[in-house]
């Protein structure tokens, strides 16, 4: 015997199947025919452009529909020239950091954020003597686990919280009003670790409208070469921490206020040792009309051996103002920054003096690209010769 | 006596002209909306009023998550929409130009995965809310229908006197 369905007549069967074969293509046809017009909808007017789409502000299937991973590039370059009196840093024309941004959600609770750039330099190249060239480098690569507000945890590379610039800019020069970070935060530079190897906790309770939000840390602190991180591990057995908090309150809208503390012993490249506290504190008015940026740093250096302690500090006061004339593309601006170093500090020995002001104006060519134009004017400590000069940078983000 | 005659042609042109100059300078009426903007969420969102700086942390990215663990989606109306002009300059106080350089600056500084999803449509921002766990937009109260919440601000629902996103 053979089954029950080989007793159907095969033209039944047959008209069976057509019919259910039509009615699925039909059913498909109705469904494709349904979901073209929102399809279509992106070229309606009011369409964000390419750069909406890129760097943030996309149009996605609804969560639930989300395929992982999502990656997104984004970047940022700037182009400078520079003219002073006396010979410091690059004169002429230089190419800024040519820098690449990704992220890539992995899971709806796991993002990966990753920051790349090329740097123009003097001695980047090869052959003797050194030619000119790019270096390239790895700024930030973060995991982050996020499980609510309340409690992130991340791994990887950061730019150090504990200064409101680190992290408000890294190496985007297009999104700060001026063409250079002050000189306590500069990349390269040795007064505060710009880079932090390691875990960081971060979260914010809404603290009856103070809105307060928290960060704590623990990774390799500084390199020998205090300028650099410990990417590749750390240099002693000791771990570097920080603390981190600052409040956004409701009814100071614009108003973001906090503080940090960073500890670490540091093993110099001389072998000698050194117990490094930084404490800092800051105060940020975002909203344009004005912006008015101030930030101290006060670094405690103690010989274990001697106990012998110094303190060095660093400051500066920024404020600019976007003009509500001219479709508000016009925002002068002016910093004042300071810089000073304890005579006695072995680890600091090297690091230049500062007391230094900046008049500029920056004027946003479209939403996506800027021109600034500055005078500078300096002294790296008393009695040092007075510099000055002019300088101009086009940046942009892409 | 003299007489001028106006050629038929020649005045067919001089109405055309007449005609294309009065629709060209005359500014046609302003195609003007009034009325309240909703703020919208999917139904199993867990809150039914939110206060304007909550709304505004929110739109700004400040607030990734609802209460119950389930992250924030924010749909918002490409610009030029009255929806989201709402949103950025009443309720975050910001240029459209300062909005941008914001949510840049965010996914810049790795506090945010992504920046706010782009809905080109009312209807596409009322379907994606209804479909789309912890999801979150603004759209005219007229036609915020079924399949979506609407929430009050600061206490208040749309059309009452005192509701704060028009």
């Amino acid at each position: 015997m053979g089954s029950p369905c080989a007793k159907k007549p095969i033209y039944n069967l047959d008209v069976k199947m057509r019919f259910m074969v039509i009615a699925r293509v039909s059913a498909l046809l109705v469904v494709l025919a349904c979901a073209r017009p929102a399809a279509a909808q992106p070229s309606a007017p009011g369409a964000p452009d390419a750069h909406e789409a890129s760097m943030g502000q996309t149009t996605q299937a609804p969560a639930d529909a989300r395929e992982y991973p999502t990656l997104h590039i984004a970047g940022f370059g700037d182009v400078n020239f520079a003219t002073t009196k006396r010979p410091e840093g690059p004169r002429g024309f230089s190419l800024g950091q040519f820098v690449l941004h990704m992220t890539s959600e992995l899971s709806p609770r796991v993002t990966f954020f990753g920051e790349i750039s090329f740097t123009a330099r003097s001695d980047a190249g090869t052959g003797a003597p050194l030619a000119p060239g790019f270096n390239a480098e790895v700024e930030r690569m973060i995991v982050r686990f996020d499980r609510n507000d309340h409690l992130k945890v991340s791994f990887g590379r950061y730019h150090t919280p504990i200064n409101w610039w680190n992290t408000a800019f890294h190496h985007g020069q297009w999104l700060q009003t001026t063409i250079t970070r002050p000189e306590m935060t500069q990349f390269g530079g040795r007064f505060i670790p710009v880079h932090f190897v390691g875990a960081l906790v971060e979260g914010s309770v809404p603290a009856s409208g103070w809105n307060v939000n928290y960060k704590g840390g623990m990774g390799n602190g500084r390199n020998s070469v205090i300028s650099r991180a410990g990417d590749a591990g750390d240099t002693n057995g000791s771990k570097a921490w920080l603390v981190n908090a600052f409040s956004k309150p409701d009814r100071a809208y614009g108003l973001e206020f906090g503080g940090a503390i960073y500890g670490d012993t540091v093993l110099l490249a001389t072998s000698r040792e050194v117990d490094e506290r930084i404490y800092s504190a800051y105060a940020v008015w975002q909203k344009e009309d004005p912006e008015i940026i101030a930030e101290v740093a006060n670094v405690r250096h103690e010989d274990p051996g001697t106990h012998a302690v110094t303190w060095s500090h660093a400051y500066y006061v920024q404020a600019a103002y976007r003009l509500p004339q001219f479709k508000r593309l016009w925002k002068p601006y002016f910093r004042f920054e300071h810089i000073g170093i304890d005579d006695a500090d072995v680890m600091f020995a090297t690091v230049p003096r500062l007391d230094g002001g900046t008049l500029g104006i920056r004027y946003d060519i479209s939403q996506y690209a800027a021109v600034k134009g500055e005078y500078r004017s300096w002294t790296r400590g008393e009695g040092t010769p007075r510099n000055h000069g002019g300088f101009f940078q086009v940046c942009f983000t892409f | 006596m003299r007489t001028r005659t106006i050629f038929p042609g020649r005045f067919a042109v001089f109405a055309a002209l007449l005609i294309c100059a009065f629709v060209l300078l005359v500014p046609a009426p302003a195609h003007t909306q009034t009325g309240d903007i909703a703020v919208v969420v999917h139904p199993d969102v867990p809150v039914s009023n939110l206060s304007l700086a909550d709304l505004r942390r929110i739109l700004l990215g400040d607030r990734e998550f609802w209460t119950t663990g389930v992250r924030v989606t924010l749909l918002i109306r490409a610009p030029i929409a009255r929806e989201r002009d709402a949103a950025v300059k009443d309720v975050c106080q910001m240029t459209e130009a300062q909005f941008r350089q914001h949510w840049i600056g965010k996914v810049f500084r790795a506090e945010s995965p992504s920046g706010p999803k782009i809905v080109y449509s009312t209807e596409m921002a009322l379907e994606q809310v209804s479909r789309t766990p912890g999801a979150l937009s603004f759209v005219p109260a007229a036609v915020a229908g079924r399949g979506v919440k609407v929430l009050r601000i600061d206490g208040k629902a749309p059309g009452q006197p005192g509701y704060s996103v028009k």
